[in-house]
């Protein structure tokens, strides 16, 4: 099984010829992942080592059939190739393009809600399922094998960097990963850890998962939330970097709204104090990963 | 998200059809009291700081002729308000308030909406109100596709208790204020205190405002009010921080490199992705360790561009040695990263038999980064430890000279 790619992921690359866009394919293809297509408006007819590109996404679906669109269209274009992806009946959209407009984001991500379509991303490196050679995005780049083995440990990461430097860890104490997904750094992403760890809780192939968290947001403290009502069953090992930011001076005080909004959420010992109390295996040091997956998983 | 100051906001709102005090910005003492007597008495005098809370400061004053505005105008200019001098204060006719209110619209990010909070209760400290009388603060949120409209709006004032003529202009008014939040791309709008006149007005009496940096292709005037840098910093930036804005705006495509002085400190640090950078500083504190700046690059960075930060983070009084660390790496090629820092090392003159450098880099084109590095005499890990690891020695390596330095 797997989360959200497996071999039957149908891939489309919207915004394939861009120069970053046209590397991933390279390196995907190299991998063993099969991309059936690509969009770039005005470029029918092109292809993209030796993946068609065609002006619509509606014609790539009549022509593949694909299910999933990976989008890494520059920042302006992002919501109108979400919505393309949305009409066209794609099933799992990641947006790889960083710096997207924050009321973009909350338009497609509430349109992709209403669809029923799973985003991930913005500013997602990508996401991988090592056991069927799948990934999407630039995770891994032209060495994937190196961080990322097949095996049955979920990787959840903010960062994008730290999402194969995770998974090489696991793989370093032995074990590999059933899918790993690169979140997105951004402040309004379209997948939570929550809604991540609700996917691997029901997958028969993962039997633990650890997460890469960094300051801000919510998601760990719903994560405690989810742990401490059932939810997630399966051992969680958490890291939550960025300690040190709590001595630092506060940002200026710029209105009071953001502050309410928040209460105080976000903070890193509040995020490792909640995780703890609910049961999860908070790591003091990166680097204790290693034994404490032998330890438990064993 | 960009911080305007607050002459800007009042501009921009004031344009949007709300009702703004009479404002001007002055520069000196003199200027100050030549816009107060365009004005007219009494006279609101404010420090143009981004930075809130500016009434507990004490950097909003009173004055009701001509003699006072010189005087209090020239305290504010000496001032600096949270580590921001004072450079310009707002000059502004005094409302006669019959009651305030606080409004502000802001993203939640959890919720996934912009949303509005009200309260009747304004000017006073709305997060303490929220606290001890949530009763007295409604809160509503905007759909992002369909807005909100205009009953809806009017509904959130009658709840809170509004009704006859200051219901209908604070609709308008709130009304305005969305549609300035949404075609601004504004992050935060806040209007502390909304006031009623006690002629019957409505009317914006402060404001304060940030808009997205990401958005602001689409602005091109709003993007010249922003307050360039003004995001992360509790403070303004300092001159090595500056320089190295220019160094990252050179070549403003490729790669992204920041930097952030710390207080003291003796440990470089120039770290590679947004994880990867925290990680590599709490593992460098965990051991005990000082870094003197917080730098993190990613996005492979041209040569030039790791040379110019390097050098910055090189230059800081206190530095004794230097830690490169980077998560491995999908896309940066570490090769680079290799000849920046090595040309930085040697033209600032730091050899590292005695000025310790500790690098773990592993990724694109690691090989010829790993001969950059042992060739140039730096300590260099791959992916045969971790960045935890590499921290640890970093830490030990400074030790050891202090035990060179006292046997000396």
């Amino acid at each position: 099984m797997s989360i959200l790619l497996d071999k039957n992921s149908r891939i489309v690359i919207q915004g394939i010829t861009g120069r970053e866009a046209a590397m991933v394919t390279k390196h995907s293809l190299d991998y063993g992942t099969t991309i059936l297509a690509g969009v770039t408006p005005g470029k029918s007819g092109q292809d993209v080592h030796g993946v068609p590109v065609y002006d619509t996404l509606k014609k790539a679906i009549q022509i593949h059939e694909v299910n999933t669109s990976v989008v890494y269209v520059p920042p302006a274009f992002v919501y109108d190739a979400v919505l393309e992806a949305i009409a066209a009946n794609i099933e799992l959209i990641l947006i790889a393009t960083e710096n997207v407009p924050q009321l973009d984001a909350l338009k497609f991500l509430a349109r992709a809600k209403q669809a029923g379509v799973c985003v991930i991303g913005p500013n997602s490196v990508g996401m991988i399922t090592p056991k069927d050679r799948v990934k999407v995005g630039a995770i891994g780049g032209d060495n994937v094998e190196r961080c990322f083995a097949p095996g049955r440990v979920g990787v959840i990461s903010r960062s994008g960097g730290m999402t194969a430097e995770t998974s090489w860890m696991v793989k370093r104490a032995g074990y590999g990963v059933s899918t790993s997904v690169s979140i997105g750094g951004d402040g309004l992403i379209g997948s939570s850890i929550k809604d991540l760890l609700q996917l691997f809780e029901q997958d028969s192939e993962t039997d633990a998962v650890v997460t890469f968290s960094e300051p801000g947001t919510h998601f760990e403290e719903e994560a405690a939330e989810m742990l401490l009502a059932g939810e997630f069953t399966k051992p969680l090992f958490s890291f939550i970097a960025g300690r040190f930011t709590e001595s630092l001076p506060e940002g200026t005080v710029f209105g009071h709204a953001g502050a309410m909004i928040s209460g105080g959420t976000g903070k890193p010992s509040q995020k490792i104090f909640k995780l703890q109390a609910a049961g999860a295996h908070v790591l003091e040091r990166f680097d204790d990963l290693i034994p404490l997956l032998k330890q438990k998983l064993d | 998200m960009g911080k305007l100051l607050e002459n800007y906001s009042k501009k921009i709102i004031g344009e949007a059809g709300v009702a703004v005090p009479k404002n001007a910005v002055a520069r000196t003492p003199e200027e100050a009291m030549e816009k107060a007597e365009e004005i007219g008495f009494p006279i609101v005098l404010k420090a143009l700081v981004p930075v809130g809370k500016r009434g507990k400061a004490g950097a909003i004053k009173f004055a009701n002729n001509v003699q006072e505005v010189a005087q209090l105008s020239k305290e504010l200019l000496e001032m600096t308000v949270r580590h921001f001098p004072v450079e310009k204060v707002l000059v502004e006719e005094k409302i006669s308030i019959a009651q305030e209110w606080y409004l502000s619209i802001a993203i939640d990010k959890q919720a996934k909406a912009p949303v509005i909070i009200a309260s009747l209760d304004g000017g006073v400290d709305v997060e303490q109100l929220n606290r001890e009388h949530p009763e007295k603060v409604l809160t509503r949120h905007i759909d992002p596709i369909l807005g909100l409209a205009e009953f809806e709006i009017k509904e959130i004032w009658s709840e809170l208790g509004l009704t006859g003529k200051p219901l209908i202009l604070a609709t308008q008014a709130l009304v305005r204020l969305v549609k300035v939040f949404l075609e601004n791309d504004a992050t935060i709008l806040e209007i502390n205190p909304l006031v009623l006149t006690e002629a019957g007005e409505v009317m914006a009496a402060a404001s304060v405002m940030s808009v997205d940096d990401s958005a602001m292709y689409r602005h091109t005037e709003l993007s010249t009010m922003v307050q360039l840098g003004s995001e992360r910093s509790w403070r303004p930036l300092t001159e090595l921080e500056k320089q190295m804005v220019e160094v990252n705006e050179l070549d403003p495509y490729r790669g992204t490199a920041r930097y952030t002085e710390m207080d003291g400190g003796d440990i470089g640090f120039l770290c590679g992705g947004g994880g990867g950078s925290l990680l590599s500083f709490d593992a460098l504190v965990s051991f005990g360790g000082k870094p003197a700046n917080y730098s993190e690059v990613g996005g492979n960075p041209p040569e030039r561009k790791v040379y110019g930060i390097t050098k910055g983070i090189l230059s800081k009084p206190g530095v004794r040695g230097l830690f490169v660390a980077h998560n491995i790496t999908n896309n940066t090629q570490v090769d680079v990263m290799a000849k920046g820092v090595v040309q930085a090392l040697q033209d600032m003159g730091k050899d590292p038999l005695t000025f310790p450098v500790i690098v773990r880099e592993a990724g694109v084109n690691e090989k010829d980064a790993k001969e950059i590095f042992m060739a140039a005499g730096i300590e260099y890990y791959g992916d045969d430890a971790t960045i935890t690891e590499a921290a640890q020695r970093m830490v030990e390596r400074l030790k050891a000279l202090d035990v060179d330095e006292r046997g000396k």
